[in-house]
């Protein structure tokens, strides 16, 4: 079966102060789908690096890339757009809602970017995460791990085959953090999409099917 | 408090002012925006102030530099007759009495305007020119054989010592020679166009029969001069009528001149500076928010709201010093623009002489320094708000920014109580003859806009889209929901733009109202076929008058039953300068066309006039002197007192003074005759025009130097003259606009800046470049629907008041209403300049590295 996502010698600069750093230096990684892999590593090893040019939202400076198929080297930016739109579903440590959209709406947002309503899909995904009640309210109303919760099924709600998560617990005290690990596995796999996540939480790291461990810009295990 | 707490308090201050400055480098673009928007507002002031000073001072400076050593000048209406020289005569040991007359004559061929300043250079001393004229030229000079120029008028026109001038004046072309050349006592002042002549020679040729214009008085050396002893004992030689007042009074009738254009002028400048207010207003307040994390972390640290106050209040101050110092030589350089282009208003001065009366002197530095200051500091009120209410960091919500609501019950009932106080001040009198309430009124509705604004923005934000499809209803709910998040500053800028729109729309009702009852009461008044005027200067300024024999041929030609001339001079009423005209009653009662305000035809009013030897008044001297129809009016004439019933009054554009209008004998007697202002001659309904006019021509040529227009023409000229008028209000427009469409910019920019991040998680969901301009563009169309909306309401309100208040109150003129359908496209127009105004936030938008703006700390 040809993995969801594959990295082969992917490298990455930033220019810093005048300095090329290697962010990424020479990662390569396949990820099955519906396989769950936890990537970790200190402040600063690339974990985010990885996970951006994942989502097609940073470019590789060498190697080449594929996710779901796409060669995200080759791939123009309206391919990469469609990608994002349709086959990933991505979560952030900050939760990142809009602000004055409710939670519904920000339930909604990746099908209406693309065009598409399914109400009943919206109001299922949020019943299961437990705000069938505060649909209507906006973030602002809501706590952090209701928050992140909205952001869980705004990630999963046009069924992505894959879903990347960059610290998803890493805003949230232990009980609700538990509360959203929880439901995003449980969610993962209803769904079968597989699962890039970028973390520093042990509790997430021992429910993955793969850990990857990251150094300087290298994996050095689980690659 | 301690010495220590004292000091650590002013430590804390280091910095939030570092941190609250950053602005200005870390933004410097949208600095210097702000910036830009503060110096224009201020400029369109100070060039209107500027330009309205020079005039006067220009006015000022001919009359000191005319008048001479003269201390005292004696007056009267339509004249002072040479007897009260004799009068005066036992004054003669302690003043120098002299006679001057003044008036305009055209350069044959060139078409440059010139002021024959006649002056009795012997007889009363008059020593100004004794060094240019040696006892031969003297003599010659005295004979009427010519005449005296200023050497720069001699060079601009070609000529030299011996060479003869042909001049119009009254309708007939004189040849003079010039005598000699004098220079005038600074490079620009008003001798620059001056002609001298004898007084006698100009009493000749601007036909003032026994009349000069003025008599001054200078003290003789060596004799001490009492000025208000000196006016009692003048005064109390001259008969009634006969008026002696300080020289530099005579001043007073140029600013009055210009006051009212002045005030009104200033008065829409000043709405440059509330758009400027709303911009920098905005902006400030916008550049807070972004920097909310900042002071939130400063506040956590012990900032007071007092330090973050003075942060914000200092970062207005420079944004308002820096603007005021750039709006200072804007508005200078706009002064002399404006001085270029209206000299022609002021025939006699020429462009040099206007521009060099613009000054800048410090005062108005400072002025334009403190307008700048000002303003940012009324603007920072809106950025204070914003910081106070920042929260300290541990409050900060993570999910993002929303201001409160907008409470659109109190907003209502705040619009409606400033609704009703415009009502209130709109019928209020006018203070000192300017239209202080009106002005306050238009405020008042100003005002109301501004606070229907955060509404309205939130009801634009709940109009539903799904009829647009999702893939394009989205990104136009997300830019409804961006702007109902960010509703206060949005709704700032749809002030702005509001304003700005208001100012246009009120404008253009302004103006159109008048333009529709200008060329209404043309076509009512200006029934004649053919008109007679002096020859006019190139930028269309008539040279003296058309002289009684330049009539009697026109009569002897037509018959007097079908010649209309139009006599003018000045009267007073009760000590007030009116202009005093006189046309003949019985071709007016038959084809006069003078619409009256009561509605009864003119063929009844002017029979009545007749019948009663009444007198018709213009609504100016209605509303000025509060007579009217069945009063009776007491007038100072030339000729002596003389006491009349108005027996109607008429609408009338062409002036502001106020106009007694004589049956035409009754006017030659007291004011004799000095020539027409005009003739109209009105042909009988089967004449062929041009056949006429070739006719008239024919009889004038060789003899008068006159104009001969048809109708058409005539209505042509008056409304080129209307458009001219209005051009400085478009330019003020456009100014305003200018200022609104940065608002527009800088708002937009910074909502994109401030969102940054929730567009970054638009665009990693899956939105795509388009979808992204399309949320910013939305934006921008959403502030300029809104612009729109409140710009029409609030231009339309404010454009009645002009029309209804400001006009009446300003100039005596009761205009018809018209709302021209070009407001509604002026107000439609704002739309796609809001969209214009978005595409630079839109390209920074789409320039925006998600993974930058979403990135988070390790």
């Amino acid at each position: 079966m040809e993995p969801i996502v594959s990295l082969r010698d992917v490298e990455r600069r930033y220019a810093r102060g005048g300095l090329a750093v290697a962010a990424l230096g020479g990662v390569s990684l396949d990820v099955a789908p519906g396989e769950f892999v936890a990537v970790v590593g200190p402040s600063g090893c690339g974990k985010s690096t990885l996970l951006n040019l994942v989502s097609g939202v940073d470019r590789a400076d060498a190697g080449t890339l594929r996710v779901a198929g796409l060669d995200l080297g080759r791939a123009s930016e309206r391919e990469r757009t469609e990608l994002r739109r349709r086959r990933l579903g991505i979560v952030f440590q900050a939760f990142h809602l809009v602000a004055n959209l409710t939670a519904e709406e920000n339930v909604a947002l990746p099908l209406a970017l693309d065009g598409r309503r399914d109400p009943e899909r919206v109001r299922a995904l949020l019943a299961r995460v437990g705000l069938a009640e505060r649909a209507r309210h906006r973030p602002g109303e809501l706590s952090g791990g209701e928050q992140q919760r909205v952001a869980l099924a705004r990630a999963l709600v046009h069924r992505p085959a894959l879903v990347v998560a960059d610290e998803p617990t890493g805003n949230l005290d232990s009980e609700n953090g538990a509360r959203v690990l929880e439901l995003l596995e449980e969610l993962r796999a209803q769904e079968g999409a597989a699962l890039l996540l970028a973390t520093h939480d042990r509790a997430l790291v021992a429910r993955a099917g793969r850990v990857v461990a990251l150094k300087d810009g290298r994996i050095v295990e689980g690659a | 408090m301690t010495p220590a707490t004292a000091r650590g308090g002013s430590a804390l201050a280091l910095p939030s002012w570092t941190a609250v400055l950053g602005a200005f480098h870390l933004r410097p673009r949208r600095a210097l925006a702000t910036v830009l928007g503060v110096a224009v507002g201020v400029a369109a002031v100070l060039a209107t102030a500027l330009a309205s000073r020079a005039a006067v001072a220009s006015m000022t400076d001919d009359v000191e530099a005319l008048a001479g050593a003269a201390r005292l000048e004696v007056t009267q209406p339509g004249g002072v007759p040479l007897e009260h020289l004799a009068r005066l005569a036992p004054l003669a040991g302690e003043l120098v009495i002299a006679p001057v007359v003044e008036g305009t004559a055209l350069v044959a061929g060139s078409g440059e305007l010139v002021r024959i300043l006649g002056v009795d250079t012997l007889g009363t001393g008059e020593a100004r020119f004794a060094g240019e004229i040696d006892a031969r030229l003297g003599e010659r000079f005295l004979r009427r054989e010519g005449v005296l120029l200023a050497r720069p008028a001699a060079a601009k026109l070609g000529l030299a010592v011996g060479r003869r001038l042909a001049l119009i004046v009254q309708s007939r072309r004189v040849e003079l020679e010039l005598l000699a050349l004098f220079d005038p006592p600074r490079a620009a002042s008003a001798w620059e166009r001056v002609l001298v002549a004898d007084v006698a020679l100009a009493q000749e040729l601007l036909g003032r029969g026994e009349h000069v214009d003025r008599l001054t008085l200078a003290p003789r050396a060596g004799v001490p001069f009492d000025e208000a002893a000196t006016i009692a004992r003048v005064q109390a030689l001259l008969p009634e009528g006969a008026r002696v007042a300080p020289a530099s009074e005579r001043r007073a009738d140029g600013e009055r001149f210009v006051r009212s254009l002045t005030f009104n002028l200033t008065a829409l400048a000043g709405v440059s500076v509330l758009v400027a207010i709303v911009l920098v207003a905005t902006t400030l307040a916008t550049a807070v928010v972004e920097r909310r994390a900042v002071i939130a972390l400063l506040r956590s640290l012990g900032a007071s709201q007092g330090q973050l106050g003075a942060a914000v209040l200092a970062e207005s101050a420079a944004i308002g010093l820096a603007g005021g110092l750039l709006g200072v030589v804007l508005g200078w350089a706009g002064a002399r623009a404006i001085a270029a282009d209206v000299h022609g208003s002021f025939a006699t001065l020429s462009e040099d002489v206007l521009l060099g009366a613009v000054r800048l002197e410090p005062a108005w530095i400072v002025a334009g320094l403190a307008l700048g200051l000002g303003t940012a500091l009324v603007a920072a009120f809106l950025p204070l708000l914003e910081t106070w209410r920042t929260p300290p960091v541990q409050h900060l919500r993570l999910a993002g920014v929303i201001e409160g609501r907008s409470h659109p019950r109190a907003r209502a009932g705040v619009a409606v109580a400033l609704l009703a106080g415009a009502a209130l001040a709109a019928r209020q009198p006018a203070v000192n003859g300017r239209p202080l309430w009106a002005l306050v009124s238009t405020l008042l509705l100003l005002a109301v806009g501004i606070v229907l604004a955060r509404p309205l923005l939130d009801l634009l934000a709940r109009v539903p889209l799904a009829f647009l499809g999702e893939r394009f209803g989205t990104p136009l709910r997300l830019a409804q929901a961006a702007l109902a998040a960010a509703r206060r500053r949005a709704a700032w800028a749809a002030s702005a733009v509001g304003v700005a729109v208001a100012l246009a729309i009120a404008m253009t009702t302004m103006i159109a109202s008048f333009r529709s009852s200008v060329v209404a009461w043309t076509d009512q008044t200006m029934r004649s076929d053919l008109y007679l005027r002096p020859v006019a200067s190139a930028d269309g300024t008539s040279a003296g008058r058309i002289g009684s024999e330049a009539v009697a041929a026109v009569t002897a030609l037509f018959g007097p039953e079908r010649v209309d001339p139009y006599h003018e001079t000045f009267a007073s009423v009760g000590g007030e300068r009116i202009v005093l005209g006189g046309a003949p009653f019985a071709v007016a009662e038959r084809e006069g066309g003078v619409p009256f305000l009561d509605g009864r035809p003119f063929g009844v009013v002017f029979a009545e006039a007749r019948a009663r030897g009444g007198v018709v008044v213009n609504e100016p001297f209605e509303r000025r002197f509060g007579l009217g129809r069945g009063d009776r009016v007491r007038l100072t004439t030339p000729g002596g007192t003389l006491e009349r019933e108005i027996v109607g009054v008429y609408r009338d554009f062409s002036g502001h003074l106020g106009r007694v209008v004589l049956e035409l004998e009754d006017f030659l007697r007291v004011a004799g005759d000095e020539g027409a202002e005009s003739v109209g001659v009105h042909l009988p309904p089967e004449a062929d025009v041009e056949a006429e006019r070739a006719r008239l021509r024919a009889a004038l040529a060789g003899r008068f130097e006159l104009e001969v227009l048809d109708a058409r023409e005539v209505r042509a000229e008056v409304l080129r003259v209307f458009e001219r008028t209005f051009a400085v209000t478009s330019a003020l427009q456009g100014i305003s606009a200018l200022v609104a469409a940065l608002a527009v910019v800088l708002v937009l920019t910074a909502l994109v800046r401030e969102r940054e991040r929730e567009l970054a998680v638009v665009r990693v969901l899956g939105g795509s470049r388009a979808q992204l301009g399309l949320l910013v563009a939305g934006q921008a169309f959403l502030l300029g629907l809104a612009g729109a909306g409140i710009g029409l309401g609030v231009g339309l309100a404010a454009g009645t008041v002009l029309v209804a208040v400001v006009n009446v109150q300003s100039f005596g003129w009761s205009l018809d209403l018209t709302v021209p359908a070009s407001v509604l496209w002026s107000a439609a127009a704002v739309v796609p300049a809001c969209l214009v105004a978005g595409w630079i936030p839109a390209w920074l938008s789409l320039r925006l590295q998600p993974q930058e703006a979403l990135r988070e700390p390790d």
